[in-house]
């Protein structure tokens, strides 16, 4: 077990150098650059102040040397300076970081929940009515353009009927106390962590509903089946245990994704996260901060892979095993 | 050959569903191949007032856009350009999906480990963000979107192809080939890969769908391609107008949702009619 | 009597009414203010990069910086300069040296007293070298000839609506010198919470979400501000905003903070009222440029008839839902002062247009007269649609188009820098005093690679040059004024670029906010004033 975590850990150096190497390449061969920005959004011309500021950025000096200090500073655990937010990229990633990781595990959980419920529903009723409306709902969800759904959302609950706020993630000046600002938060999460959640929820249910009924056919369930067990306890403790398999996978797989997948319901919720930075930083070619971020999240990715492995050996132990 | 055709055309029809899904790929496909005849005239100029409801005037009948454009044109066009994303991206993903996970498994090894590690890195780079710095270093135009998606979609594709690689490459009649001498490459296009393809055949399908939502998000974003018209950039265009004139964005929705839904359900059907093991099982 | 004198006689006198103690705005209601309350405003832009960007960093920064960092003076609706930290402004007889006095007994928010000393550091260290620019050239020296009074020394004689706008301007904020000096001014941390004597003090900056000021209790003018607490917040989605007006989550929106189709149906009600006034010293306009580099835009016909082949009537209508105006000459007609319609008109007239090209050796072979490239700059949404809007108006004049409508970066990158664009479409907010905001578009010296926001056609005229320096040391207003004019008309009738329509921005605001749009750069003023009839 030890050896898996350590040798899922051991690939992510490589790995953070790569994502380092290549965003920077990136960054770098994009038209303008983050002191075209910085100079335009600031207005200034004078000459002498152009060359003292591009001293101050450090961007006077050869790309290279710039990618080797960056490099350099990353292996001593430091993200740099950002300019233009004046301020150290890893604060700057702090303070808006538990924002998304709330986000992401609310709208996973809304996922893992919906989707196998859903999944598991679907493939108990295989083609009734619940089947085919669940199926149908599934690809409703995932074909509907995400912003779309979330100013749909937005309209129908935060304005016509004034059950949620409209976006953000507390109420300002609210506090009072941890309990009643953890209640608010939950509050402000609901939309924005559904709008997201829906659109995985919808694969889910189609993969449960795929890998329920295939292990529907294995000889086990027979067994558990013959052997007098209730409907609900088989369904329970032996289908969905084994359904659940290809559904880590999948989580694993997608926990990047879903960061980059936050960008636009982050923008349509005004929810303080990480993919408005990312995106703005892109835009900005504000390349210390998209490769602070992305640094980061490649640690979180790595992370996350190794708790999947992990949950893979609880739930299967066959692999343990081997 | 002709026969396997038939075998395959009936599995697949025994799938309802898939059949309606086929259809309606269909009449999006004519309408696609249709637009120049339906409305002869660039989609992008203005022809009437702005803001005109659907079945209002028979002249616009799916309405003008918030400049006066004629919204049916620009739905029959977009279905040209939102299908041509959907497909090139999507055989840009299976190549690079298919080469990289074909060599990572036929080779083994080191090579195998540099390739996974590789397509790790594309996973871990969230998708969005990585086709916007791409948009913006190749410039907005349609043909860099789309390469920008293929980049980005690739790497399920490669780990399929990896895992059914694996699974054939030790096969006997894989051996058989490599001891009547045959090269590495004729095995891998030749021998491994028509049987490791129905499954990539099915995940590709699935990835055109996905395609044309992320070039809706990414015209929702602001960098689509302002030359051309897409139902993307019609929704981005429309989304100011989401309280007042809705349906200038509900109706590429729709067209964008009615895609996706058909294009899932011939995938679905597809993997019906290929992998009929997993069927009779 | 000129309006300048006029002018000159309104600001001691509002100085005297501040001194005496009858404190008030110029616009303030006849009802009686009521304290307290929380106001949520926003803007139609997202969050600022920092909350003071030393050197500008755009409207954003601006935006939460100046309810914090004040100016010595300010510029009212009606545009008249009013008293803040300075009580008067007053130049010597050759107009080369400035006696500013202070107000007295203003703190700063960390209690420390604020001084002649602050205002020279400000002037040498801050406004010359890194805010103001080109604008204070001139500036030779400054002193404190006590610690209530400055006196600003220049090399040539400096216009004092000049001085006084850029004092009043973007630029003249009024930083505290026992915080920065002797640090980088620009990379100062204090920039994330500055401190300034506003009436409100930086509370807490949640990034991504808003940012809270408390009330300043030890204000130099008591009484105000009216709010306890103020807060801004910023939603990336114009939708999203006009959702929490309605959620009542919302109090104030300046610049166009809504999807324009909604305004009339936010206000219908009486709930919401859409406010005009407040945005004459940021004009807006959005511009057509003609890159002088290329051999087919030297030829000034071309240009005179490219801008008649635009219904900007229909931009101003349909892109724009009615809250622009087709543009008048080179200087914004919301500008009282400066503006003339005495300019050459370009009517939409296609016809004529085809005939000018046709003139000018441009005839239509195969089809086409010529190809351009049209880049539309991609920060405005509007952009993207008059981009094509204006595609298709080349077409009709058989000309072919190549229309590019890049993200923020590449756009600066291609229209300032790289100068790769035949024809652009870009933005401008110019202040009422047109020097250097407006004619630097124009000028020589506006040309500096790399530098946005200027001089990007490459367009050179010793002629026009010649105004403009005449324009930056002429004292006598009425002449200057003439000069203005002069430049306008020479601009205009050249065309090397031209605003094609001047933006009306909206700000939306809650029917029981009161006191608010009563100054020239709403947006940029303090809100001390601002009340909630609650």
């Amino acid at each position: 077990m030890n050896r898996i975590v350590l040798r899922r850990l051991a690939q992510v150096i490589p790995l953070v150098l790569a994502v380092i190497v290549l965003n920077f390449v990136l960054i770098h061969l994009a038209p303008g650059s983050l002191f075209d920005v910085m100079t335009a959004e600031q207005q200034i011309s004078d000459p002498a102040m152009l060359d003292q500021l591009r001293h101050t950025y450090g961007v006077d000096q050869p790309t290279w040397v710039q990618l080797a200090k960056y490099i350099w500073s990353v292996m001593r655990l430091d993200l740099g300076f950002s300019y233009r937010q004046n301020a150290p990229v890893l604060n700057v990633i702090m303070d808006q970081l538990p924002a998304t990781v709330i986000l992401m595990l609310a709208a996973t959980s809304v996922a893992l929940l919906v989707g196998v419920t859903a999944g598991v529903l679907a493939s108990v009723r295989v083609n009734t009515i619940w089947d085919n409306l669940i199926s149908l709902a599934a690809v409703f969800f995932f074909a509907a353009p995400s912003f779309w759904l979330g100013i749909m959302m937005t309209v129908l609950f935060a304005v016509k009927l004034g059950w949620f706020p409209v976006g953000g993630i507390r109420t300002i000046g609210a506090g009072n106390g941890p309990f009643a600002d953890a209640l608010d938060v939950m509050h402000h999460l609901v939309l924005p962590a559904t709008a997201l959640g829906l659109f995985y929820a919808a694969t889910y249910a189609r993969v449960m509903r795929a890998s329920m009924l295939e292990v529907f056919r294995l000889d086990f369930v027979r067994t558990a089946r013959a052997k007098g067990l209730s409907p609900a306890r088989v369904v329970l403790a032996h289908v969905m245990r084994n359904a659940l398999l290809p559904i880590v996978t999948l989580l694993g797989l997608q926990l990047g994704t879903i960061l980059g997948g936050s960008v636009v319901i982050e923008a349509v919720f005004s929810w303080p996260g990480i993919g408005s930075l990312l995106f703005d930083s892109v835009m900005s070619r504000n390349f210390p901060m998209v490769l602070g971020v992305l640094v980061l999240g490649s640690l979180l990715v790595a992370v996350a892979n190794a708790t999947v492995d992990l949950l893979y050996l609880r739930l299967d132990p066959r692999i343990r095993a081997r | 050959m002709l026969n396997l055709a038939i075998d395959f055309a009936r599995r697949f029809a025994r799938n309802r569903a898939a059949l309606i899904g086929l259809l309606l790929v269909i009449v999006v496909v004519g309408v696609a191949l249709a637009a120049p005849w339906l409305f002869p005239r660039n989609p992008l100029r203005i022809v009437g007032r702005p803001e005109i409801w659907p079945f209002v005037n028979s002249r616009y009948p799916l309405g003008t856009d918030s400049l006066g454009r004629d919204i049916a044109a620009m739905i029959a066009y977009g279905a040209r350009t939102t299908l041509l994303i959907g497909l090139c991206a999507s055989l840009t993903a299976t190549l690079i999906g298919i080469t990289i996970g074909a060599t990572a498994a036929y080779f083994g090894g080191w090579i195998d480990e540099m390739l996974m590690r590789f397509t790790e890195l594309f996973q871990t780079i969230p998708n969005l963000i990585f086709v916007l710095t791409i948009v913006s270093i190749l410039g907005q135009k349609i043909e860099y979107v789309t390469v920008a998606v293929g980049i980005v979609t690739w790497t399920p594709i490669a780990r399929l192809t990896r895992a059914e690689f694996m699974a054939l490459r030790d096969r006997e009649f894989v051996q058989a080939c490599r001891a009547m001498g045959m090269g590495n490459l004729r095995i891998m296009l030749g021998e491994i890969l028509p049987n490791a393809l129905p499954p990539v055949i099915v995940l590709s399908s699935l990835v055109i769908a996905g395609a044309v939502l992320f070039e809706s998000a990414v015209s929702f974003l602001g960098l689509g391609d302002p030359n051309v018209s897409s139902w993307g950039r019609l929704i981005g265009d429309g989304r100011t107008l989401i309280r007042t004139s809705w349906y200038i964005c509900a109706v590429p929705g729709l067209a964008i949702m009615i895609t996706v839904l058909a294009l899932n359900l011939v995938g679905d059907g597809l993997n019906d009619a290929l992998n009929p093991k997993l069927r009779d099982r | 009597m000129s309006r300048f004198s006029r002018r000159d006689f309104l600001i001691t006198t509002a100085g005297a009414a501040l001194a005496s103690g009858m404190a008030g705005p110029a616009l303030a209601g006849l009802e009686t203010p009521k304290r307290g309350g929380t106001l949520i405003g926003t803007w139609g832009g997202f969050e600022p990069q920092s909350l003071f960007v030393p050197p500008g960093g755009g409207s954003s920064p601006y935006f939460t910086s100046t309810k914090v960092l004040e100016r010595l003076i300010r510029l009212t609706v009606d545009l008249k300069f009013e008293p803040v930290l300075a009580v008067d402004i007053k130049p010597s007889a050759d107009f080369k040296s400035y006696t500013i006095k202070l107000r007295e007994g203003v703190t700063w928010h960390d209690g420390n007293a604020f001084t002649a000393d602050d205002v020279v550091f400000n002037a040498m260290q801050y406004w010359k070298p890194i805010s103001a620019g080109v604008s204070l050239d001139a500036l030779e020296g400054a002193e404190a000839a006590d610690p209530l009074t400055v006196v600003l020394k220049f090399k040539a004689p400096v216009p004092e609506f000049f001085l006084k706008s850029v004092l009043a301007g973007k630029s003249g904020l009024v930083i505290p010198k026992h915080i920065y000096a002797g640090s980088n001014i620009i990379t100062n941390p204090i920039n994330n919470a500055p401190i300034g004597t506003g009436p409100f003090k930086v509370k807490e900056w949640v990034r991504g979400s808003h940012v809270e000021y408390l009330r300043n209790e030890k204000y130099w003018n008591p009484g105000l501000p009216y709010l306890d607490r103020l807060v801004i917040r910023w939603w990336r989605d114009p939708a999203s905003r006009a959702a929490a007006f309605e959620a009542g989550q919302l109090d104030i929106g300046t610049f166009n903070p809504i999807p324009m189709p909604d305004i009339a149906r936010l206000t219908s009600g009486g709930k919401f009222i859409a406010e005009t006034k407040g945005y004459s010293n940021s004009a807006w306009v959005t511009t057509i440029e003609f890159n002088q580099r290329r051999e087919i835009f030297k030829k000034r016909e071309v240009r005179q008839a490219l801008m008649q082949a635009i219904d900007r009537q229909f931009i101003a209508d349909t892109v724009f839902f009615g809250r622009a105006r087709p543009s008048i000459g080179a200087v914004a007609s919301s500008n009282s002062i400066f503006f003339t319609k005495d300019v050459q008109d370009y009517p939409f007239d296609v016809k004529k247009a085809e005939k000018i090209l046709d003139a000018a050796g441009f005839p239509v072979k195969g089809g086409s007269r010529f190809k351009l490239s049209l880049v539309s700059a991609g920060w405005f949404e509007e952009n993207i649609k008059i981009g094509q809007y204006v595609k298709q108006a080349f077409e009709d004049l058989d000309i072919t188009v190549d229309l590019a409508v890049p993200d923020r970066a590449t756009s600066l990158k291609r229209i300032y820098s790289d100068y790769d664009y035949d024809v652009a479409i870009s933005n401008n907010s110019g202040s009422v005093e047109l020097i250097p905001s407006t004619t630097q578009y124009y000028t020589t010296d506006g040309i500096v690679k790399g530098a946005a926001f200027r001089n990007a056609t490459g367009y050179s005229n010793p002629k026009l040059d010649e105004i403009v320096a005449k324009m930056t040391v002429e004292t006598d207003e009425p002449k200057r004024v003439a000069l203005a004019k002069d430049f306008d008309r020479l601009a205009t009738i050249e065309a090397p670029l031209l605003p094609m329509v001047d933006l009306e921005p909206v700000t939306i605001v809650r029917s029981d906010v009161r006191n608010h749009s009563a100054t020239a750069d709403f947006m940029g003023e303090s809100w001390a004033e601002l009340w909630l009839d609650r």
